[in-house]
Order: structure tokens, then C-alpha cells, then sequence
């Protein structure tokens, strides 16, 4: 790397320099744009996978527990390069955003188009309040330990109440073949997946409800703390994959 | 004349040497390409739809000594989107289930479609509605109707079948059915505890698209806010340059602060909201339904057999099963039926009822018995029974040979001279004969 730039001989870029400059950083976005939308979608698809596809699986305790568990890696890591070596504090939101795209045109395309489901048995959850305050404790921080903590936990525990006003409605209690259901578990009863047999769904299991029938704001602070350490990580793993390495003159 | 300097026409011979293989590999590389072409062409023209759902495909052992299938009908199989259509049945779990099959605690009673083309209104286990998933019981018997609601039109071939966990899908016998009508009408309306009737194929679509398009909204403006501005190389000049207090200003954290007091509290303002808007709202359900089995269909006491040795004859394709049977009833009987992983081997001289709508694989003269004489009440005889067919192959049970838990498992099916029929379980370990 050889940019021995100084306040006192740093002259702003005008002219074509500019221009090309501009363009570049178009270039990046919309190749970033195609890369998240890639990459972290199937990232998401294959780790949070049904607690994100189906309404059925959407519960209070691995649902909120698992999705921003998996869904603070790639914000974490793109907030490393985007930080570090531009001071852009847009990478989690950038990746949620794209994200959510992926998601959107996948439960479209495959899900509704192809298997014939209906979009609202899909609905995919957001992110993108977590992805706001991430970023925006990394600004006001400039710090990875603070973000980690503070940004970390916030990504996991806003999670499940920004997403009620889309779900909550999908647990309104029916009554269906001698037993109270919710809408969402109707959606699994009747919208037939031949490879998703009721007894598959991990919903609802293990130990979390020691407090009760709280188990949401358990799960959500269970996962606050695997977020700390998880964003930790995969902020390591930003910094390791980025390099500027090959910049020799700018 | 003026002579051409050596090194020159090296240089033009070289050139067109080059050309000349330039050209050769244009030649290569444009045959190569046409003979992917035509085998790309070839496998176009030879694609067909897939009609199968894998029920060939697991072990035999499991198919044959698992879910025992019988009497399996469709009410019909021609309807309309929004007309129902009921799958009826019965089911033998058997008693010698394989060791290497978890035991059925939690199993799904389930309908193999390409998606939801059908919706499942109802389903009952013996008599009884059940939502979630069921303990079986080995040795258990057990009738099952579904009852299902034409989505989208099309043909579609159907199967009832069992999700057994951890051990995999055992189909039962399949039909085709022809929805007809339009897509466009079908109706899916839900009454809620609360009364309210509800349409599952648009309920919350609306809402979930703005909560999506609000916080997008937000997500955008944060986004577009940073990229308005020269992005990654003045950036990073910028802070190399050490000008980092430049490229945060003050307008910036201020924004940043509003985020990091205003997201949580929208997001928690709306979560109220929600909470008070669906009080009544209840966690997924989530349960393993008990459901007793049938007091005895199969191996009901009257009619009792034992497998005394089986073998399969390769060449044939024939298993040979010696029987020891033992009539406890009060009329001479006949064994009319064998079947197993859904292959139905049939003795043509007994008359026994055949399920029309469903494709049951049979072999319609494929039973035959070394002495064929009715069973007399009281009367216990020890019977060759021969069901031979090249569907031992053709269905990919001859594969039991290769399997490590190498036995069989069906039932049999007699009748008297009424028509009243008894069925047996019946389970030997199976001898192959390669000539």
C-alpha cells in the first residue's frame, strides 16, 4: 500500500478524477447489491432456513433466538471493511437490505410462483430496524467492543417486537378438529408440504420457558448475548477478507 | 529483384503458421460447441414431467415392514377447484417393525402433491380429527380419511403416505386426479375463535407488505443519505489522509442519534400497538395427538399364520412362502390375497374386491398355492404360497437381498365363502435362491 497521504498535501479529487471516481463507486454498489443479495440470502436460506420461510415456524423461542443469531454475521463483517477503510456506516443495513430483496424475490418467484404457496404463509421477516441501530451505534461508537455489546444486543432484541406487527395477527387462536390452533399452525394443516411433516418443526422446545410463559424476552436476551459474541467474529472475518493489498497509487 | 531479408519471411511464415492454427482452433472450438449443442437438443426433446414421488426408492425392508397399506380409495377423481375429495383407508403398522427404523413415536399422516394444488380441510385417525403428528403403535390397526379441496387445476397424481420420523416416507397406493375449473376462484375462508372470518389466502399479505415497505423506506433513506456523497476512493484518501473527522459530520451523528432513540421506540410503539390490537393472541401449537389403535383388524385371532420359511427365487422372480395356517372360524376359507409394500399379488380364483380409483401395483394372477383346496373350519395346513411377478423387480423389492435387516413383512388376505375377510400380518427373515 502506498497512499502516504497527508492533510497538508491532500487535494480533493475534481475534474475526471472525480468522475471516474464516482463511477467506480457505483460500480461497487451495484456489484455489492448482487453479492448480498446472493450471498446472504443463501447464507440465511441454508442456516436460519425454515424458522425464516414459513409462517408455522415463526415461535418464541428458536425463531427469535436463531434468526438474528445468523442474521448479524454479514452485517458484522461488511461493517468491518466498510468501516474501517471508508468510515461508511451502512454495511449492516446495506446487507439486510439486500437481504430482504433476495428473500422478497425468492418467496415471489420460488415459493408462491413455483410451489404455489401463498405469499403470507412466507412472509419473511425484516431486519432492517436492527440493521439501523446497528449502524448507527457504530457511528456514534467507533468502536467494535461498544457495537458489539451495545449494537449486538439491540440487533437481537429488537428483533422479535419489529416484526410482531407482521406476525401477530398469525396468532390469533382458531378452532379446528377438537383443538385450538393458530392461524399460522392452519397455514402448515392445510397448505400440504410433502417434505415438511408437522413433527419436523422445531418450535416451541428445550428449556427456555423457565420463567414461565415469557419465553420471547428469554430467547431474545439469550440471543443478545450469542449476538455480542457473534458479531465479534464475524467482524474478524470482515477484516481478515478485506485488504487493499493491491491499491498501489490512488 | 529485391530479395525479402530471411528475417522478415520467417516473420510472415510464422504469421500465417498462426493464423492457420488460430483458425483450427475456431474450427475445434465451433464443433465442440455444436456437439453440445446436439446432445443439449437431445435431452430437451426427451424431457419428461417427473410423476414419481420416490416411493421406489426406500428401502424395501422399510416399505414392506413399516405401514401396511390396504383398502385404499379416492371419492373421486375428477372435480373443481373448491370441490373436496376424500382419501379413505387403512393401515396395519407391523408388528415386526426393522431395528433400524426408529419406532413410529412421532409420525405424519401426509398427501404427496407438487405443492399445495390441494388443501387439507380435515383429517381423522381412526374416527378421530387430528391437526399434528401421531404416535403409532406396532402391531396397531388403524382406518384414516382426508379430506382435501381442489386449489389448482391440473392432473396430478396423489398418494396418501406416512412421514415416519428419521426413517423416511412409506407412500401408499396412488391415484390421478383432474381438478378442473378456475384458480382464480378458489376460496379458503378460516372463522377465528373470535368469530371473525378470515380468507388464508390473503390475510395479512397487505400488512406485512407495508410493515416491509415502512422500514425499507427508513432503511433506503439511511442508504441513500451516505451514498449522495463520493463513496469508497475519497473516503478512503480521506482517512489515510487522517481527515476522519470529515467524513462524519455533525449533521451525521446527529442523525444517528435520532435513529438510536427513535427506531427502538417506533419499533416498541408498534409492537404495543399490535399487542393490544391481537390480545388474545396465542403461541404456535405445537403437540403429538394419542390416538389408541383399532381393536384387532389384522392377526384378529380367527384366522392364525405362521411364516415357516421364505425364499426368493431370482430367476423367477417369485417368493415362496411356506405358511402354517390355522382356520378358527366357522366357514372354509381361502387365501385370495397377498400384499406388500404396496404390490398387491392376487389368486385369481378367489373372488376379492379390487380398488378401481387407486393404482395399487398388482399382479392380478400373481398368487398361487401348492394346494389351493378351501381351508376348513378347525383345519390347520401348512400351504406353499408362490407370489411371483416380474413387480418384485419392477417395484425394487427384489432389493431386499441387498438390504441388511433381510425380511419380509405383508399381509394376507382370506376369504370365506360370505365374503368376509380376515387379514394377517405376516414377517420371516428371507432366503435368497440365485438359480
Amino acid at each position: 500500500m502506498s497512499s502516504n497521504l497527508s492533510t497538508r498535501t491532500f487535494r480533493h479529487y475534481t475534474g475526471e478524477k472525480a468522475r471516474i471516481a464516482r463511477a467506480y463507486d457505483y460500480l461497487v454498489l451495484v456489484l455489492a447489491l448482487f453479492l448480498f443479495i446472493g450471498s446472504f440470502h443463501l447464507h440465511f436460506a441454508l442456516t436460519v432456513g425454515d424458522w425464516d420461510f414459513w409462517v408455522d415456524w415463526k415461535d418464541r423461542q428458536w425463531w427469535p433466538l436463531v434468526t438474528p443469531l445468523i442474521g448479524i454475521t454479514f452485517p458484522a463483517a461488511v461493517q468491518a471493511v466498510m468501516w474501517t477503510h471508508f468510515r461508511l456506516p451502512l454495511g449492516a443495513t446495506l446487507c439486510v437490505a439486500c437481504l430482504s430483496i433476495g428473500t422478497w424475490i425468492a418467496r415471489i418467484f420460488a415459493y408462491h410462483y413455483w410451489n404455489f404457496f401463498p405469499i403470507n404463509m412466507v412472509l419473511p421477516s425484516t431486519l432492517l430496524p436492527s440493521a439501523l441501530v446497528l449502524d448507527a451505534v457504530l457511528m456514534m461508537s467507533n468502536s467494535l467492543t461498544i457495537t458489539a455489546i451495545f449494537g449486538g444486543s439491540a440487533f437481537a432484541l429488537l428483533f422479535y417486537p419489529s416484526n410482531w406487527p407482521i406476525f401477530g395477527m398469525f396468532h390469533v387462536p382458531i378452532e379446528a378438529g377438537n383443538s385450538q390452533m393458530t392461524l399460522a399452525d392452519m397455514f402448515g394443516f392445510q397448505y400440504i408440504r410433502t417434505g415438511m411433516p408437522e413433527y419436523l418443526r422445531i418450535i416451541e422446545r428445550g428449556t427456555l420457558r423457565t420463567y414461565g410463559q415469557i419465553a420471547a424476552p428469554l430467547a431474545a436476551f439469550c440471543s443478545a448475548l450469542l449476538c455480542t459474541l457473534m458479531y465479534t467474529l464475524w467482524w474478524h472475518i470482515g477484516k481478515w477478507f478485506a485488504t487493499t493489498r493491491y491499491l498501489n497509487k490512488i | 529483384m529485391k530479395s525479402i531479408p530471411q528475417n522478415t519471411s520467417t516473420k510472415i511464415l510464422t504469421q500465417t503458421n498462426a493464423g492457420r492454427t488460430k483458425e483450427m482452433q475456431h474450427h475445434k472450438l465451433l464443433n465442440g460447441l455444436l456437439f453440445l449443442a446436439m446432445i443439449f437438443a437431445l435431452y430437451i426433446t426427451t424431457l419428461q414431467p417427473v410423476m414419481a414421488h420416490g416411493e421406489k426408492n426406500l428401502e424395501p425392508y422399510v416399505r414392506m415392514r413399516t405401514i401396511q397399506w390396504y383398502d385404499v380409495q379416492w371419492s373421486r377423481q375428477k372435480f373443481n377447484v373448491n370441490e373436496e375429495v376424500t382419501v379413505t383407508g387403512k393401515f396395519h403398522v407391523a408388528e415386526d417393525w426393522p431395528i433400524s427404523v426408529p419406532k413410529p413415536d412421532a409420525s405424519f399422516l401426509n398427501i404427496s402433491t407438487p405443492g399445495p394444488v390441494l388443501i387439507r380441510t380435515e383429517r381423522y385417525l381412526n374416527g378421530k380429527p387430528f391437526m399434528n403428528s401421531v404416535a403409532l403403535q406396532p402391531g396397531g390397526d388403524y382406518d384414516f380419511k382426508v379430506v382435501l379441496k381442489g386449489r389448482l387445476p391440473g392432473r396430478y397424481h396423489i398418494h396418501p403416505f406416512f412421514n415416519l420420523r428419521d426413517a423416511g416416507q412409506v407412500m401408499g397406493p396412488g391415484a390421478w386426479l383432474d381438478i378442473g375449473g378456475d384458480a382464480a376462484d378458489f376460496t379458503n375462508n378460516i372463522q377465528t375463535i373470535n368469530g371473525e372470518i378470515v380468507n388464508m389466502e390473503t390475510y395479512g399479505l397487505g400488512n406485512g407488505i407495508f410493515w416491509h415497505s415502512f422500514w425499507a423506506l427508513l432503511a433506503t433513506a439511511w442508504l441513500l443519505w451516505w451514498v449522495r456523497r463520493p463513496l469508497f476512493i475519497a473516503r478512503y484518501r480521506m482517512l489515510k489522509a487522517g481527515m476522519e473527522d470529515e467524513l462524519i459530520t455533525p449533521l451525521d451523528k446527529n442523525i444517528g442519534k435520532a435513529i438510536l432513540v427513535v427506531v427502538p421506540l417506533l419499533v416498541f410503539g408498534f409492537y404495543t400497538m399490535t399487542a393490544n390490537q391481537y390480545p388474545k393472541a396465542i403461541p404456535l401449537q405445537t403437540a403429538l395427538d394419542q390416538i389408541l389403535p383399532l381393536s384387532a383388524k389384522v392377526n384378529a385371532g380367527v384366522v392364525e399364520v405362521e411364516t415357516l420359511r421364505s425364499e426368493y427365487r431370482i430367476p423367477e422372480r417369485a417368493m415362496k412362502l411356506s405358511l402354517n395356517i390355522k382356520n378358527g372360524s366357522d366357514k372354509a376359507i381361502q387365501l385370495g390375497e397377498f400384499a406388500t409394500g404396496s404390490v398387491r399379488f392376487l389368486n385369481k380364483s378367489v373372488p376379492a374386491p379390487v380398488e378401481l380409483n387407486t393404482e395399487s401395483v398388482i399382479a392380478a394372477d400373481g398368487l398361487s398355492l401348492d394346494n389351493p383346496a378351501p381351508i376348513q373350519p378347525g383345519e390347520q395346513r401348512t400351504v406353499l404360497m408362490t407370489a411371483g411377478d416380474a413387480l418384485w423387480e419392477s417395484e425394487k423389492l427384489d432389493g431386499l437381498i441387498n438390504d441388511p435387516d433381510s425380511r419380509i413383512g405383508g399381509l394376507v388376505f382370506f376369504y370365506d365363502s360370505d365374503g368376509e375377510r380376515y387379514v394377517s400380518s405376516i414377517t420371516s427373515a428371507v432366503i435368497p435362491k440365485f438359480n
